[in-house]
C-alpha cells in the first residue's frame, strides 16, 4: 500500500501497536481451534458447536492487537480456507493429539495449505492440543507425525498445550509474536 | 421520487450500470483490506445495495466473489457496518455459493450481539442456512420468538416462515413459542432508537408497541395448523374475542382465515359468523372492510339480517374522509350490486352523492353501481317502474354532465355498466341506448367508439324487442354517415347485412347502405357491396332486382376489390346460390383447430383427405348461446374482479366461462377413451360430464373425482375414476372402484382396475355399465361406490416395497355419485322463451320439496346445475325480499330436442317448494326429468 512510508506506520513499527496482524487458526474438526479462540480472548472455556464458517475475533496481547480468524475444521468447510490467506501474518495449526487415526489427513492437509502463495511468508505454529487427555502424542510425536522438520525457509514451532487447563497457549503465542515482530514488523 | 433531489457529492446517489465493474472493484480492494475503514466500507456497500436493489445481478462467480470479502468485514465491530453487511449478504444468498461460510458468525451474532442489528442477523440466518444446518439454529429460533422486544420477535416469525419450504419439520416445532408470543405484551424498549446514532433525541413520542408480532406469528401459526382443521379452528376461537389481537393486520388476517376455512366447510358458518359479524364495528377502516368483503362472498350462506350488518358497516365507511378507504367500501357495494341490487338501494342516496367525488373511480362506481341498482327498482312490480324511470332520468342527466370531464377509460367502463344493465333488465333499454348513441355521436377515439358499438352489437343481438333493435340499427345507419373510422363503418355494414334484410323496412337501410357505395372509401365500398346483396337473397322479388341494378353500377368502380365482389355477388344472387352468400351455421373453431393439428402431425393422414364433416358445425342459434352465456359472465366477472380465484364462485364462473374449452375437453375425452380398446365397439362418445366430481375429500389419502361417459348409439355408460395416491410412503396394488347402481337397470359389465400406484401417481380406472334405453326404463340413479386397494409400504428411498410383506388389503366406501337429467341436456339459449315454450310438444308436471335449502337463490342454482340448462329472460336474478319466483330454463337434450322448463318455486314457512312445468321434444323425456328432479 502506498501509506507504508506514513508517520504513522513508522510509530507503528517503532511500538508496535497501530498494525494488526492477523492470524489463523486451521485444523481439523473437533481439534479445539474454537475453544483456544475464546481461551486466548476471554481467558474461559466456552461450550461450542461445531463451526460452520468461522469466527472472527481482535484481542490485544502485549501491546500488539490481534486480529485471529478462527476456521471451520469440518471437511466440507475446509475448500474456503484459502477465501481467508490474503495478508495472514501467521497461521497457528491446531492438532488433536489423541486422534492418532486422522493425524495423516491432519498433515495432509498442512502441507497442502502451506504450499499456498498467499502463505509463503507466514509464520507457523502448531498446538498439540488435547494434552490433558490420555493418550495423547507428544509434541515431538505429533512433529514428526505431521513431517515438520521438512519445512524449510519458514519460522515454525510445536507446542504441546491444553485449551481447557489453558496450558502452552501464552508460551505459544509469546514465541509467534516474537517471529512476527522480528521478520515482519 | 425523482434522483435529482438527492444532494450532490452524496455517496449514496452515484449508481447506474456503468458503475457496476468500478463498485465491484472497489469492494473487493476495500473489504480485503487490513485494517477495515469502517466509514468507507458503509459507504461502499450502501452503493452495492443501490446497484442490486435498482435491479443489477451479478453473476454467479462476482457474487461468490463479493461474499467472500464482505464476510471478512466480521472482523469490525461497527454497528452500522454489521447491518449493512446482513443487507449486503442477505441479497447476495441467492446467486452466491458456499454462503454457509457466515453460519457460526451470525449465529454468535444472534447469540450475544448487539441489540441493533440483532434482527438483521436473524432475518439474514434464514437466507444462509440449508436443511442440513437448520437444526443448529433451532434453539437460537426458539429464543428470539419469545424475545420481550417485539422487533426481534418480529424476526425471527418472519424469518421462521421464510425457512418452512426448507425445513417444515423444524419450524414445527416452534409452535408453542409463536403461540405464546401472539398472546403475550411485547414493548419497545425505551431507548430502541436512541441506540443509533443517527437518531435525536426527538423521538419521545414514538409508540410503545405497534403489537406487529402478532400479525408474524398468527401467519406463521397458520401455517403450521393449515392441515388440521381442528386446531385451526381452536386457534380461531381463541383469538377471536375483542382483546386479544390488537394489531389490525393480524385482524385482518384472521378473517382471511376463517374465509379459507369456510371455503373448505361452509357448514362451520353457525360458530365462525357471530366473529365476523363482530369485526363490522372495529376501530380499524381496514378491519372493517376486510369483514364486509369476507361475508359478501359468503353471502349465499347467511341471513338477511346480517347481511343487512354489513350494508350498513358499508354505508358508514362511505362517507369517511380517506379516499382508500371510501374507494375499498365502494367497490365492495359494487361488487354486491352485480348479484343483490335489491340489498343496497338503502344507500343510493350516498351513491349519488358520490358521483361528484373528487376520485374518478370513485364516481364511476358509483355510476354503475347505482346503473344496477335502478334496474332492480323496476323489475318486479308495475308501481315502482315510474319511480325507476324517473332516477334512471336523473342518473342519465347527470352522468351526461360528468362525461365531459372524466377520461375515456372510465367512459368504457361505464358503457359495460349500461349494457349490461340492458341486458339484464330489458325494459329499460330505451333511454340507455338513447343515451350511447348520443355518445356516440360526441368525439371519441376510436376506442371509445368501438367499446359504444360493441356494445350496442350485443344489444341488437340479444334484445327481444323488434322495435328496440331497428331503433338501434337506425341510428347506427345515421353514425356510418359521417363516421371517420373505416374499421367501425366496415363491422357496422356487416351487420346492417346480416340483420337488415329482417327487419320491418330493409329499404330504409338499402339507401343508407347505397349511400356509402357512392360516398366513401374503397374498403368500405367493398363491404357495402357484400351488405347489399345479402339483402338481395333474403328479401328476393322487387328489393332483389332493385340491388342487382345498383350493384352492376359498381362493376364501374374504379376499385377492383369492389368490382370482383360485385360480379360476383351478382353471379350468385343471379343463380340463385343463397347459402355462399349468407351462412346458416359455422364450424366450431377450436375443434377445428384441434383436428388440422392432428391432421397435420402425422404424414400418413395425408393419404385421405381431411373430412370437414367431423367438426361439429355449430348452428346461429347455438352460437348466440354461447354468445350470450360468455358475455354475461364476463359481465360479471368484470364487476367481480375482486372475488379471489380460490373461491368457490371464481372457479364456477371460469369453469362455464368459456364453452369451446368444454368442447375441446370433450374431444380429449374422446381419445383418451378410443384409445382403450375394450370401448372400441361403443361407437360415438355422446356426452362426458366435463368438470371432476369429487366422491372424497380434497385432501383425503386417496383423492377420487369422477367422469361421466356416455354412449347413446350403444346404450352404455362408462365411469371414469381418477385416483390420486397422496400418501408418500404407500404404494397402492390392485386398486380398483366398484360401483353399485340402485336402479337395476343399469348393468355391471367390467372393471378395469389400476395394478399399481406409486405416490403422487394418478390412475385411471373406467366401469362400464349398459345403461337402460330412453323409452323403457328410468335413467336416473345413483351409484354406490367403494374403493379397494392393497397398501405396500416403501421401504427406502429409493420408493422400493418389501417384497415378503404381502401388505394389507383395504376397502372403504366413498362418495356417492349421480346420474341426473342434467346429464343428458346441454343449455341452450333463446330470445323468446315463451313462444317456443308453448309450441314445445310433450308435456309433464310435478312438484317436488327442495330438502336442505333455505333461499330462492339457492334454489335456482341447485336447479340450473342439476338439470344443466340455460336461465333466461334474466329469472335467474331474485328480488330480494319475494317469497316466490318464476325460472325459465332452456337446453337441448342428447337427441336433438329442446327442452324447455318453467319452474314456479315458492318459499312457505322455510320450506322451498318447486312446480316444475317440462316441455320436450324428445318422447319420454320430460318423465326422466320429473323424476330425476329433487333427488
Amino acid at each position: 500500500m502506498g501509506q507504508t512510508f506514513s508517520f504513522a506506520n513508522i510509530f507503528g513499527k517503532v511500538w508496535g501497536t497501530q498494525k494488526e496482524i492477523r492470524i489463523l487458526i486451521l485444523g481439523l474438526d473437533g481439534a479445539g481451534k474454537t475453544t483456544i479462540l475464546y481461551r486466548l480472548q476471554m481467558g474461559e472455556v466456552v461450550t461450542t458447536k461445531p463451526t460452520i464458517g468461522f469466527n472472527v475475533e481482535t484481542l490485544k496481547y502485549k501491546n500488539l492487537t490481534l486480529n485471529i480468524w478462527d476456521l471451520g475444521g469440518q471437511t466440507s468447510i475446509r475448500p474456503y480456507w484459502r477465501c481467508y490467506y490474503n495478508n495472514t501474518a501467521a497461521v497457528i495449526f491446531v492438532v488433536d493429539s489423541t486422534d492418532k487415526d486422522r493425524i495423516d489427513i491432519a498433515s495432509k492437509e498442512l502441507h497442502l495449505m502451506l504450499k499456498e502463495e498467499e502463505l509463503l511468508d507466514s509464520a507457523l505454529l502448531v498446538f498439540a492440543n488435547k494434552q490433558d487427555q490420555p493418550g495423547a502424542m507428544t509434541a515431538a510425536e505429533v512433529s514428526q507425525a505431521l513431517n515438520l522438520t521438512e519445512l524449510k525457509d519458514r519460522s515454525w514451532s510445536i507446542v504441546a498445550s491444553s485449551a481447557l487447563k489453558g496450558e502452552g497457549l501464552t508460551e505459544g503465542l509469546d514465541w509467534l509474536m516474537d517471529v512476527i515482530k522480528e521478520e515482519q514488523l | 421520487m425523482s434522483t435529482s433531489s438527492y444532494k450532490k457529492g452524496d455517496p449514496y446517489s452515484h449508481a447506474g450500470a456503468a458503475d457496476k465493474m468500478a463498485i465491484f472493484q472497489e469492494c473487493l480492494q476495500q473489504f480485503n483490506a487490513t485494517p477495515v475503514n469502517a466509514r468507507k466500507c458503509r459507504q461502499l456497500l450502501a452503493r452495492l445495495l443501490r446497484l442490486i436493489y435498482t435491479g443489477e445481478v451479478f453473476p454467479s462467480q462476482e457474487s461468490t466473489t463479493l461474499f467472500f470479502s464482505i464476510s471478512k468485514l466480521f472482523q469490525h465491530k461497527d454497528a452500522s457496518l454489521r447491518q449493512l453487511v446482513y443487507l449486503a449478504i442477505k441479497e447476495l444468498s441467492s446467486t452466491s455459493q458456499d454462503i454457509l461460510m457466515v453460519t457460526s458468525s451470525i449465529m454468535k451474532d444472534i447469540q450475544s450481539g448487539d441489540l441493533i442489528y440483532k434482527p438483521n442477523a436473524i432475518r439474514t440466518l434464514s437466507k444462509v442456512l440449508d436443511p442440513t444446518t437448520v437444526s443448529a439454529s433451532e434453539r437460537l429460533f426458539k429464543n428470539a420468538i419469545v424475545d420481550k422486544n417485539p422487533i426481534v420477535s418480529s424476526a425471527a416469525l418472519t424469518s421462521s416462515y421464510n425457512l418452512l419450504p426448507i425445513a417444515k419439520d423444524v419450524v414445527k416445532r416452534f409452535n408453542n413459542e409463536t403461540l405464546e408470543t401472539i398472546q403475550s405484551f411485547k414493548q419497545f424498549p425505551p431507548d430502541q432508537f436512541q441506540l443509533h446514532e443517527y437518531y435525536g433525541g426527538a423521538t419521545t413520542s414514538l409508540p410503545t408497541t405497534s403489537y406487529m408480532y402478532q400479525y408474524h406469528a398468527l401467519s406463521l401459526l397458520y401455517e403450521l395448523r393449515n392441515h388440521d382443521k381442528m386446531s385451526l379452528m381452536k386457534l380461531i376461537t381463541s383469538l377471536s374475542d375483542g382483546s386479544s389481537l390488537r394489531n389490525s393486520l393480524a385482524v385482518i388476517q384472521l378473517i382471511r382465515f376463517i374465509n379459507k376455512v369456510l371455503l373448505d366447510d361452509d357448514s362451520l358458518i353457525q360458530h365462525l359468523l357471530p366473529i365476523l359479524i363482530n369485526f363490522l364495528k372495529h376501530k380499524s377502516d381496514s378491519v372493517e372492510l376486510e369483514a364486509c368483503k369476507t361475508i359478501i362472498s359468503l353471502q349465499h350462506l347467511i341471513s338477511k339480517a346480517d347481511f343487512a350488518n354489513v350494508v350498513n358497516t358499508l354505508q358508514k365507511l362511505l362517507s369517511v374522509p380517506r379516499t382508500a378507504t371510501r374507494f375499498a367500501a365502494i367497490r365492495l357495494i359494487n361488487k354486491i350490486s352485480v348479484k343483490h341490487p335489491k340489498e343496497i338501494i338503502t344507500v343510493n342516496q350516498e351513491l349519488e352523492n358520490l358521483i361528484n367525488d373528487s376520485n374518478r373511480s370513485i364516481s364511476t362506481l358509483a355510476i354503475t353501481t347505482l346503473l344496477r341498482t335502478i334496474g332492480a327498482g323496476t323489475v318486479e312490480s308495475d308501481s315502482t317502474v315510474e319511480v325507476g324511470s324517473e332516477s334512471v332520468d336523473r342518473l342519465i342527466n347527470k352522468m351526461t354532465s360528468l362525461m365531459d370531464d372524466i377520461t375515456e377509460d372510465f367512459k368504457i367502463v361505464i358503457i359495460e355498466a349500461i349494457e349490461n344493465l340492458a341486458l339484464k333488465f330489458q325494459s329499460k333499454h330505451k333511454k340507455l341506448v338513447s343515451f350511447l348513441t348520443d355518445l356516440l355521436k360526441d368525439e371519441g377515439s376510436l376506442e371509445l367508439k368501438s367499446s359504444i358499438v360493441d356494445t350496442l352489437f350485443d344489444l341488437i343481438k340479444f334484445l327481444k324487442d323488434k322495435d328496440g333493435k331497428q331503433a338501434i340499427l337506425m341510428s347506427l345507419c345515421e353514425f356510418i354517415e359521417d363516421c371517420e373510422y373505416t374499421e367501425l363503418s366496415v363491422r357496422i355494414l356487416h351487420l346492417l347485412g346480416d340483420e337488415g334484410p329482417n327487419a320491418s323496412n330493409p329499404s330504409y337501410y338499402i339507401r343508407h347502405i347505397y349511400n356509402r357505395l357512392v360516398l366513401d372509401n374503397s374498403i368500405i365500398r367493398s363491404s357495402a357491396v357484400i351488405a347489399l346483396s345479402k339483402f338481395a337473397v333474403i328479401c328476393g322479388g322487387k328489393v332483389s332486382q332493385n340491388i342487382q341494378i345498383l350493384l352492376s353500377r359498381c362493376l364501374n368502380d374504379v376499385d377492383d376489390e369492389v368490382r370482383d365482389r360485385a360480379a360476383l355477388s351478382l353471379k350468385f344472387i343471379a343463380n340463385n346460390e343463397k347459402n355462399l352468400i349468407v351462412n346458416e351455421s359455422k364450424y366450431d373453431l377450436a375443434v377445428l383447430e384441434n383436428k388440422l393439428i392432428h391432421y397435420l402431425n402425422n404424414e400418413s393422414n395425408f393419404a385421405d383427405q381431411f373430412d370437414i364433416n367431423e367438426i361439429p358445425a355449430i348452428s346461429n342459434e347455438e352460437l348466440t348461446s354461447l354468445e350470450y352465456e360468455n358475455k354475461l359472465n364476463r359481465l360479471d366477472k368484470n364487476d367481480e374482479m375482486e372475488v379471489e380465484p380460490t373461491s368457490t364462485e371464481g372457479a364456477k364462473d371460469d369453469s362455464n366461462a368459456d364453452q369451446s374449452n368444454d368442447l375441446l375437453k370433450q374431444q380429449e375425452f374422446e381419445q383418451e377413451i378410443s384409445q382403450v380398446a375394450e370401448f372400441k365397439d361403443y361407437g360415438k362418445l355422446t356426452k362426458s360430464s366435463i368438470q371432476p366430481i369429487y366422491l372424497t375429500e380434497k385432501e383425503n389419502e386417496f383423492v377420487v373425482t369422477c367422469h361421466k361417459h356416455f354412449f347413446l348409439e350403444t346404450s352404455k355408460v362408462v365411469l371414469q375414476y381418477n385416483i390420486t395416491n397422496t400418501v408418500n410412503h404407500l404404494i397402492a396394488q390392485d386398486v380398483s372402484v366398484i360401483a353399485q347402481s340402485d336402479n337395476p337397470a343399469y348393468v355391471e359389465e367390467f372393471i378395469l382396475s389400476v395394478d399399481e400406484l406409486r405416490p403422487n401417481e394418478t390412475g385411471t380406472i373406467y366401469v362400464s355399465f349398459t345403461s337402460p334405453s330412453l323409452a323403457e326404463d328410468e335413467l336416473v340413479s345413483v351409484f354406490g361406490n367403494t374403493l379397494s386397494y392393497t397398501n405396500r409400504e416403501i421401504i427406502d428411498d429409493e420408493g422400493n416395497i418389501d417384497e415378503s410383506d404381502e401388505g394389507w388389503t383395504d376397502e372403504y366406501q366413498i362418495g356417492d355419485l349421480e346420474i341426473l337429467p342434467g346429464d343428458f341436456i346441454q343449455p341452450l339459449y333463446n330470445s323468446n322463451f315463451d313462444s317456443v315454450f308453448d309450441q314445445l310438444p310433450l308435456e309433464d308436471s310435478t312438484v317436488v320439496h327442495l330438502k336442505g335449502i333455505k333461499t330462492l337463490e339457492n334454489a335456482i342454482t341447485k336447479l340450473k346445475d342439476d338439470l344443466n340448462m340455460l336461465p333466461l329472460d334474466g329469472t335467474d336474478y331474485v328480488p330480494s325480499d319475494s317469497n316466490s319466483h318464476i325460472l325459465k330454463l332452456f337446453g337441448r337434450d342428447v337427441w336433438g330436442g329442446k327442452v324447455g322448463i318453467l319452474v314456479r318455486l315458492a318459499l312457505t314457512g322455510g320450506k322451498l317448494v318447486a312446480k316444475l312445468q317440462v316441455k320436450t321434444e324428445t318422447e319420454h323425456f320430460s318423465n326422466t326429468i320429473v323424476d330425476g328432479v329433487g333427488v
